[in-house]
């Protein structure tokens, strides 16, 4: 039996790796870089006026671009043209990586490309390093040359090389001695990306070793050390704001479970005891159409129709949880909401209920069908023993899958419902990351609620090995 | 069933017994359909089905701002039909029906709709915010907004015309995709359980060497191609150039691999046995584990244009597990059975015993799955549209119209209506999927 459980355990693992390298590839694809998001305010924007300060910025840069392992390698390896040099992620700040590659994927021909960059920062360093008195003359000259950053259409790029920056300076004669030749030297360099291409490197495809040290290796190791990342919304660590969300979500849940047990196991036994009766068949039509509800909808009708003034039934205070001082303990936090909660943890009680009590109906007439039950009958026992002792106790094995299902529901929280009444519990901390584009705390909770998901599903395996004994003894 | 259940409802040399109705040896799949139709909740259940598939299909003839039929200046229009060709770029509107509202025209003779708004149309003789039985200026009883309006001005009555459309597309097409992966999956991982394929170890490689080719030359150093052509809307591109590079590394890897295999060379006839069973449940087990709703909500956040047809996708692609671990299961009880083994000791190949006699035989728990998965699906699509995710702009959801009631907790029809027909519909794939589970059980 032991090794049936480690066995299990190891299946774990391959599920884990591949549910969180989903979970990573999704959290690439998020738009916008996330080294600027980090640093709030683009450093580049305020370095215009001497090669000092652009070297400051892109030092910022660098130290939050470490800080975030956005230098590394994406992945353990990688496979791309030859064309692509495989330091090709050193290159920071991520635009400018991104525009190299695309001209890169155009031309094939790096060791060019790659002389046209040099060529261009030369540049951008000469008009910074000009004398005092020609600064004003520069900001007309910098800005196309700046756009030639984000440039990566071959038409754009020529026009600004051979129109718009000789025309700027044409304007400002005084410019002129100093920016003449660097202009001519990214001209040229430019020119020989374009009557260089070296196609035959753009479809050779070639395998990257990088090793651990690389992005994914570390966003994993950080994640099963508790470190989740710094939210992109307020600076905070995801973990602080993740644990308040956390007790909100245990507490709606837990009461809705608990009350939803409380209901669903005297039903479904009773429907189980009066198998197609009047009881079973009532039960039944009614927990379908609970089970058919929408919550969303179940939940703002009670949102409309008892918390609003209009129809004159708001028994319940409105969404979200009211004034709550921040020195309460917890216990005194959960009765300051208490109204506030009774509404939300009705919408999450009535599904389950349905589900609870039909799980219990269906195993405990199973187990009413047994011979040892008809035994049980015939020894004469009285009713009460054989369902609560002998039927019921039997009947809760099959329960314990249901455990496997509840957990990541307990802790992913219910958007929806969270979302509509306003608790600032998991769901509502998803639904406002998305909208605030907070993508580490997004991730955070679709991986938290991946890997509970497993737990959930691995621990009621186990818990049903060692709980039922014919698992136990032929396993 | 045991077997003495079994010999005596049959009787003697596999005749049916007399009781039997006609065709009841011949397909368990009709006598389970005639068991279904006998119970009311299943009729009802295909009746409200029916009639929401009805209004679903001719969803832009029910509720529409254009006419039906109209003369005009002694031509006729059918500005509704017309509207089709309009969108496949087959014709154009005139440039008056362009510029004029359309119930501004001096009509000669004229049919509108049912319901004459468009979903999206604002009326501009009403308020926002009117309710089915407050006083409404409209013009005649024709125009008047049975439903009432949102607030935003539109009628609600269209709107949930429109989205009974969305709502059945969105759970159809996601069953579909589900269906088309799980059934194969699970009846390959069920038909092959405890056993393995054999595959020809050349073929295998060479397809791999030819997936591998078609993700480089196909996807990777396009890739930049596609990020621009993403950008701009226009795939029309870079699709085909990707679809005809994949499909030459396959078709190259299978010729190649067809033609080697007849060379009677030992090293060539090396076989591989893949056992699909682990590898299906593996897969099974990891896709169970990704929460469903947190991730298309982090999906189409990472989108860069939201569209019903991502929600469709995605959902087809969550939801598979279920069909195909039923197809599974289904597939473990029929594989065994001696007519199974009668057609391998007839020397079928296997993929014919599987698909032509096995699969239809294991085909009803699965319809019973696709229901319940259908109304599902609905369900996630509305919850999606009530937080505002994965609709475009110009279209309307239930859901959505839903999600306005919370801002707007006076116009009670906006919180009943809407979830009322989500409520209905789920409850009849629900309930079609119960009877569905009853009748075809019932012969077991």
């Amino acid at each position: 039996m032991p090794t049936a459980v480690l066995r299990r355990l190891l299946l774990f693992l391959p599920t884990l790796l591949a549910v969180s390298a989903l979970a990573f590839a999704l959290s690439r694809l998020t738009p916008g870089d996330p080294v600027l998001h980090f640093l709030v305010s683009n450093p580049f924007e305020t370095a215009i006026s001497s090669p000092d300060a652009l070297r400051r910025a892109e030092q910022a840069y660098l130290t939050a671009a470490r800080r975030l392992h956005a230098d590394k390698p994406a992945f353990y390896f990688g496979i791309s043209a030859r064309a692509f040099p495989d330091t090709l992620h050193r290159i920071l700040p991520l635009d400018r990586r991104l525009v190299l590659e695309q001209l890169t994927a155009q031309f094939g021909n790096w060791p060019a490309i790659s002389d046209y960059h040099q060529a261009l920062r030369q540049l951008e360093r000469h008009t910074l390093s000009l004398p005092d008195s020609l600064h004003r003359f520069a900001a007309n000259f910098r800005l196309p040359l700046l756009d030639l950053y984000t440039a990566r259409d071959p038409a754009t790029i020529r026009h600004r090389l051979d129109h718009a920056l000789p025309e700027a300076l044409q304007l400002a004669p005084p410019l002129q001695a100093f920016l003449e030749q660097p202009l001519r030297n990214l001209q040229d360099s430019y020119r020989f990306v374009e009557t260089h291409p070296d196609p035959a490197a753009l479809r050779t495809p070639s395998f990257r070793w990088y090793g651990a040290d690389n992005q994914y290796h570390h966003w994993l190791s950080d994640f099963l050390r508790g470190d989740f990342g710094t939210s992109r919304y307020d600076r905070r660590p995801v973990a602080d704001k993740v644990a308040p969300a956390l007790f909100w979500t245990l507490t709606l849940n837990i009461a809705s479970l608990l009350l939803a047990s409380l209901l669903a196991i005297p039903i479904g036994i009773g429907s189980a005891i009066h198998r197609r009766k009047r009881f079973d068949r009532i039960a039944t039509i009614g927990l379908f159409l609970l089970y058919s509800l929408p919550v969303f909808w179940i939940g703002t009708l009670l949102l409309v129709f008892f918390t609003t003034r209009t129809y004159g039934m708001d028994f319940f205070p409105g969404p979200g949880l009211g004034y709550l001082p921040s020195t309460a303990g917890p216990l005194e936090k959960i009765l300051r909401a208490a109204p506030h909660l009774v509404l939300p943890v009705v919408c999450l009680t009535y599904p389950s209920l349905a589900f609870i009590s039909r799980q219990v109906r269906n195993s405990m007439s199973e187990v009413l069908r047994q011979d040892y039950i008809r035994l049980a009958r015939a020894k004469g026992l009285p009713r009460w023993r054989i369902y609560g002792r002998h039927a019921f106790r039997n009947a809760l094995f099959p329960l314990i899958t249901i455990l496997g299902a509840i957990l990541p529901g307990l802790v992913a929280g219910s958007v929806t419902i969270e979302f509509l009444f306003n608790i600032p519990g998991m769901g509502w901390l998803t639904y406002q990351g998305i909208f605030t584009k907070d993508w580490p705390v997004v991730f955070t909770v679709l991986m938290l609620g991946a890997v509970l998901t497993m737990a959930g599903v691995l621990l009621a395996d186990i818990l049903y090995t060692l709980a039922d004994p014919r698992i136990r003894r032929f396993s | 069933m045991s077997a003495a259940d079994h010999l005596s409802s049959t009787g003697p040399a596999g005749m049916p017994p007399a009781h039997a109705p006609k065709g009841y040896l011949h397909s368990p799949l009709k006598a389970g359909w005639r068991r279904l139709l006998q119970r009311r909740s299943a009729r009802w259940s295909l009746h409200v089905l029916a009639t929401l598939g009805t209004v679903a299909l001719f969803a832009d003839f029910i509720a529409n701002d254009k006419p039906l039929y109209c003369r005009l200046d002694g031509t006729h229009y059918f500005p509704v039909l017309r509207q089709y060709a309009v969108d496949l770029g087959w014709k154009h509107w005139e440039p008056r029906f362009m510029q004029q509202d359309w119930q501004d025209h001096a009509y000669e003779t004229v049919i509108f709709p049912p319901i004459p708004f468009a979903a999206k149309t604002i009326d501009p003789n009403t308020k926002a915010n009117l309710g089915p039985f407050h006083k409404q200026q409209s013009a005649n009883w024709r125009r008047r907004h049975w439903l009432g309006t949102d607030p935003l001005g539109h009628d609600v009555a269209a709107g949930m015309v429109a989205g009974t459309r969305v709502a059945l597309s969105v759970g159809i097409i996601a069953m579909a995709v589900a269906t088309a992966i799980g059934l194969l999956l699970g009846a390959v991982a069920g038909y092959f359980s405890g056993s393995s394929i054999p595959v020809n170890g050349i073929r295998l490689c060479l397809n791999l060497l030819a997936a591998f080719l078609a993700w480089f030359y196909g996807w990777e150093i396009e890739k930049y191609d596609w990020a621009w052509a993403a950008r701009d809307g226009d795939l029309s591109s870079v699709l085909p150039a990707m679809l005809t590079r994949i499909a030459t590394c396959f078709l190259a890897a299978n010729i190649l691999a067809a033609r080697l295999k007849k060379i009677p060379l030992r090293p060539l006839q090396w076989t591989v046995r893949i056992p699909p069973d682990p590898w299906i449940l593996r897969t099974i087990e990891i896709f169970d584990a990704i929460p469903g709703l947190l991730f298309l909500l982090a999906l189409l956040a990472v989108v860069p244009t939201s569209s019903i047809w991502y929600v469709m996708g995605v959902i087809g692609l969550l939801r598979w597990t279920d069909i195909a671990r039923f197809m599974r299961a289904a597939m473990l009880e029929v594989s065994p059975l001696p007519y199974i083994d009668a057609a391998r000791v007839m020397g079928f190949s296997p993929r014919r015993i599987l698909f032509r006699h096995a699969l239809p035989n294991a085909l009803s728990p699965v319809l019973i799955t696709i229901s319940f998965g259908i109304a599902s699906a609905i369900l996630l699509e509305a919850a999606l549209s009530f937080l505002g995710f994965g609709i475009a702009a110009d279209q309307v959801t239930w859901g959505q119209m839903l999600a306005q009631a919370r801002q707007h907790p006076q116009a009670w029809w906006l919180a009943v209506l809407p979830g009322l027909a989500i409520f209905l519909t789920v409850s009849a794939f629900n309930l079609l999927g119960e009877a569905l589970s009853d009748s075809f059980s019932a012969g077991k």
